[in-house]
């Protein structure tokens, strides 16, 4: 069940609300793991029995840790392994076994395993959690159902932002539900799925014709190297508004997962403005672990080189996907060794064209099928496949989705959130406040009138 | 204003417009049929521990809930009006108007598709009519987008090539070349096909390449309320065309049997025009194989003609100078079964199909 679903904003969020506000607090726990647990099933059936281990094994693990702490690195050590295993096992199987046949010439058949929803999330979030417990920065919850409500929470279970025990902690034994939160939250929700249905989706539409036109040219593949990153952006973004404002409306309070990152003037700033979640883990399980960048400067390089490879693998078992993780490891060890000192003493718009062209690449790598296809798609952007500049389909889909593209240039900028905030002591802003519950309505039946008529809606991070 | 009416505001009406549509959704009887797309629509599935457990009754309940909305055809409405008058998208799935006319784009050209079609036709001379004296002649119907795409910035199959396709690769038939008898104002503005009062300039050239002498004398039947099938898929607010239907003796005392039902009807069926597909209303629609007898002909000629849903409405007119004419869609039935039911000896032979299904091929069975 999609966000961007009837199903889920019509008969699925609806009836959870009615009984999460109806119940006392004692109960709003109950609920939402009773609900997130249904919203896991429908999506799933088989691997909800995978989602209770998981979170059994994290519940188990951060008893044990707590109550035996000299013998806490063990158990530590067994719960990273089990949820390591797991994730291997359900999402590199296959991609294991095809390596390990072409690099021995041999025939193991494949386990063609289908990868259980959300389980990069919910597995990066039990893993916080238990290392969180064993390094003293969180107490274990002993409540099963509130450790069970942390890691199975549906507004956030299947694509993420990854939510840090730590962040929510206070909030599964007391949060506060406010008329402003809940208010703030299903604005928040609906403009996410307007990034997602109206914007998003219709550039994903954009990246399929321009895969299945006869008359590629140099500019359609630099107009779908735009396309694909700003539907990357929105799809996840919107995503993770939706995931926010739900939160917000049951009272948690998630942590920011997109900060305008097409701003950025550096890779290095990118990353702390793109997936800030996933960004901010791998620094605080995995690279400072290995030493950050207090170690001798080869091995520092060595930690930036694993840590974004494994940060692609994260996002799937492809090879285009740890070359994504590599390609930004070496624009981040260069920018740390010089290149971020020249980028700051050059013009603002020269760094934006800078950063600007890294993640475009970087985006046509992430979405090739293969890395043949990486290699023809950055080709034929460099005009090295014999293709015209441009053609008559080139043109079409460029008119055709000009707007679009004006939309999700100024959407993806804090252009319209600094105008709204600046004309809010003025007329204009108490106009634009008394229109806001109108033009949500209207972006919630729109985007309904979009979902009925169409059919191209998948979430891009439900694979990773 | 207070900033807490403010948030109430917002929070009642987001509430209600979900609350409202999921309440009208579960107790307003569903629907059947949408005649707008010309589909059944999806019903509430089949709930068993196995549907639930494979994941079956979540995708048939999304279809289900995708098909049975309330006020669906409105929020498609909304939805081409959005991309159409806010988005300024060139076309909605595939969709365009110009010139008052909806069109679905049709690109781009499929080569292979075109050559397997010429394939079929010459396959269906050396089965049937290689050792025929049939004289055996071929036409291509060009689409709506032929008139409209390309001169209204759409995209546009290479037509002149798909012709030379089809013509170079289909052996031992004579061309009659009909694009010159047609223009965008001879089709349906809502519907793909063309109007049967606009075909006098096919007949003409089909005429005079095949040497029978055309009817001219018509009288006109206007019916109103047309819906074409395009105007369903747009979803836009466009209003109703007229649909004229021709009338000689020899049509209107012609008998049309339906090999596929039995069933023996006239040329034109009243009952259809109202049903799901207005077009219906041309010799009852879709039928893998049909006769139409002239009982006053004054000749014992004979015509078979090769077809898609173009045929229907041409047809009728080639009535006067023939006694019979044998209608074959190779979309319904195998090329390999016609032999059982149409003898090939002299009769007038004529493979006639759109531009559309020569692109589309893979419909026509061998």
């Amino acid at each position: 069940m999609l966000f961007s679903s009837l199903t889920f904003l019509f008969f699925f969020l609806p009836p959870v609300l009615i009984l999460y506000f109806a119940v006392p607090f004692r109960g709003k726990n109950l609920v939402l793991l009773l609900s997130s647990l249904f919203f896991y099933f429908c999506g799933g059936p088989v691997y909800t029995l995978l989602l209770l281990f998981s979170i059994l094994s994290a519940y188990v693990h951060g008893l044990l840790i707590d109550r035996f702490r000299r013998r806490a690195k063990l158990f530590v050590a067994s719960s990273i392994i089990i949820s390591l295993l797991l994730l291997g096992f359900f999402k590199y199987a296959d991609f294991t076994i095809a390596n390990v046949n072409a690099l021995l010439g041999c025939n193991l058949p494949l386990l063609n395993l289908v990868l259980p929803i959300g389980i990069s999330f919910y597995t990066f979030q039990t893993l916080s959690y238990t290392i969180d417990v064993y390094r003293g920065r969180a107490a274990a919850q002993r409540s099963l159902i509130k450790l069970s409500t942390y890691v199975a929470l549906f507004p956030q279970l299947i694509a993420g932002p990854i939510v840090r025990y730590t962040t929510v902690e206070a909030e599964l034994s007391y949060r506060k539900h406010t008329l402003s939160d809940a208010a703030y939250g299903a604005g928040r929700f609906v403009l996410g799925l307007a990034k997602k249905v109206l914007i998003a989706n219709l550039l994903g539409e954009f990246c399929v014709q321009f895969r299945s036109s006869s008359q590629p040219s140099v500019l359609y593949y630099w107009l779908y190297a735009i396309a694909f990153a700003l539907q990357i952006y929105f799809d996840f973004s919107g995503y993770s508004d939706m995931a926010i404002g739900l939160g917000r409306i049951f009272g948690f309070h998630f942590l920011e997962n997109f900060n305008y990152p097409f701003i950025a003037r550096s890779v290095t700033d990118f990353w702390r403005r793109w997936h800030i979640s996933l960004g901010t883990w791998f620094r605080d399980y995995v690279y400072i672990p290995l030493g950050g960048n207090r170690v001798n400067k080869l091995r520092w390089v060595f930690n930036i080189a694993l840590v974004w490879f494994l940060t692609g693998l994260w996002h799937g078992a492809s090879w285009n996907f740890a070359l994504w993780g590599l390609y930004f490891a070496l624009f981040l060890a260069l920018e740390k060794l010089f290149l971020l000192r020249l980028l700051n003493r050059l013009p603002r718009a020269l760094s934006h064209l800078y950063l600007l062209f890294v993640v475009l690449i970087s985006f046509v790598i992430f979405n090739a099928e293969s890395l043949a296809q990486c290699g023809n798609d950055l080709s034929a952007m460099f005009g090295l496949s014999n293709l015209p500049f441009t053609s008559s389909d080139t043109l079409y889909a460029l008119r055709s989705n000009a707007v679009l593209f004006a939309v999700a240039v100024v959407g993806c900028l804090p252009l319209l959130c600094r105008l709204y905030e600046r004309l809010q002591p003025k007329k204009a802003g108490l106009a634009l406040r008394l229109l806001s519950p109108l033009a949500l309505c209207v972006l919630l039946l729109v985007c309904t009138a979009y979902l009925i008529d169409g059919g191209f809606n998948p979430f891009l991070y439900f694979r990773f | 204003m207070k900033k807490n009416v403010l948030n109430l505001i917002t929070l009642v009406s987001l509430g209600a417009t979900l609350l409202v549509l999921s309440l009208l959704f579960v107790f307003r009887a569903k629907d059947d049929v949408s005649y707008s797309e010309r589909r059944a629509l999806k019903q509430f599935p089949k709930l068993s521990l196995a549907t639930v457990l494979s994941g079956e009754f979540m995708t048939d309940f999304e279809t289900f809930a995708l098909d049975q909305f309330p006020f669906r055809e409105n929020f498609r409405t909304v939805k081409a009006l959005w991309q159409f008058s806010v988005l300024f998208q060139s076309d909605n799935n595939g969709i365009y108007v110009a010139e008052n006319s909806v069109s679905s784009i049709e690109y781009p050209l499929n080569e292979s598709s075109v050559l397997s079609a010429a394939s079929k036709l010459n396959a269906l001379y050396d089965l049937y009519l290689k050792n025929s004296n049939c004289k055996v002649y071929y036409s291509v119907i060009p689409d709506k987008n032929y008139f409209l795409a390309r001169a209204h910035g759409y995209p546009a199959m290479d037509y002149p090539r798909l012709v030379e396709l089809f013509t170079s690769t289909v052996q031992n038939m004579e061309h009659i070349d009909i694009f010159p008898a047609l223009s965008a104002s001879d089709y349906y503005r809502t519907d793909p096909h063309w109007r049967q009062e606009a075909l006098t300039e096919v007949v003409a050239a089909l005429a005079l390449q095949m040497g029978f002498e055309p009817e001219t004398s018509y009288t006109y039947e206007t019916l109103s309320g047309f819906y074409g099938a395009y105007y369903g898929q747009s979803a836009l607010p466009i209003a109703a065309e007229t649909l004229t239907i021709l009338h000689s003796p020899a049509i209107d005392s012609a008998t049309v049997t339906n090999y596929e039902s039995g069933e023996i009807t006239t040329v034109y069926d009243y009952e259809g025009y109202s049903g799901m597909d207005s077009y219906d209303i041309f010799l009852h629609g879709a039928s893998p194989l049909m006769t139409i007898e002239n009982p006053h002909s004054q000749s014992d000629a004979e015509l078979i003609i090769f077809r898609d849903s173009f045929g229907s409405s041409l047809a009728p007119l080639l009535l006067d100078s023939y006694a019979k004419i044998t209608l074959v869609d190779i979309r319904y039935i195998s090329s390999a079964y016609v032999g059982e039911f149409v003898t090939f000896t002299d009769q007038d032979v004529l493979f006639i199909y759109s531009t559309t299904i020569l692109n589309n091929s893979a419909s026509l069975k061998d």
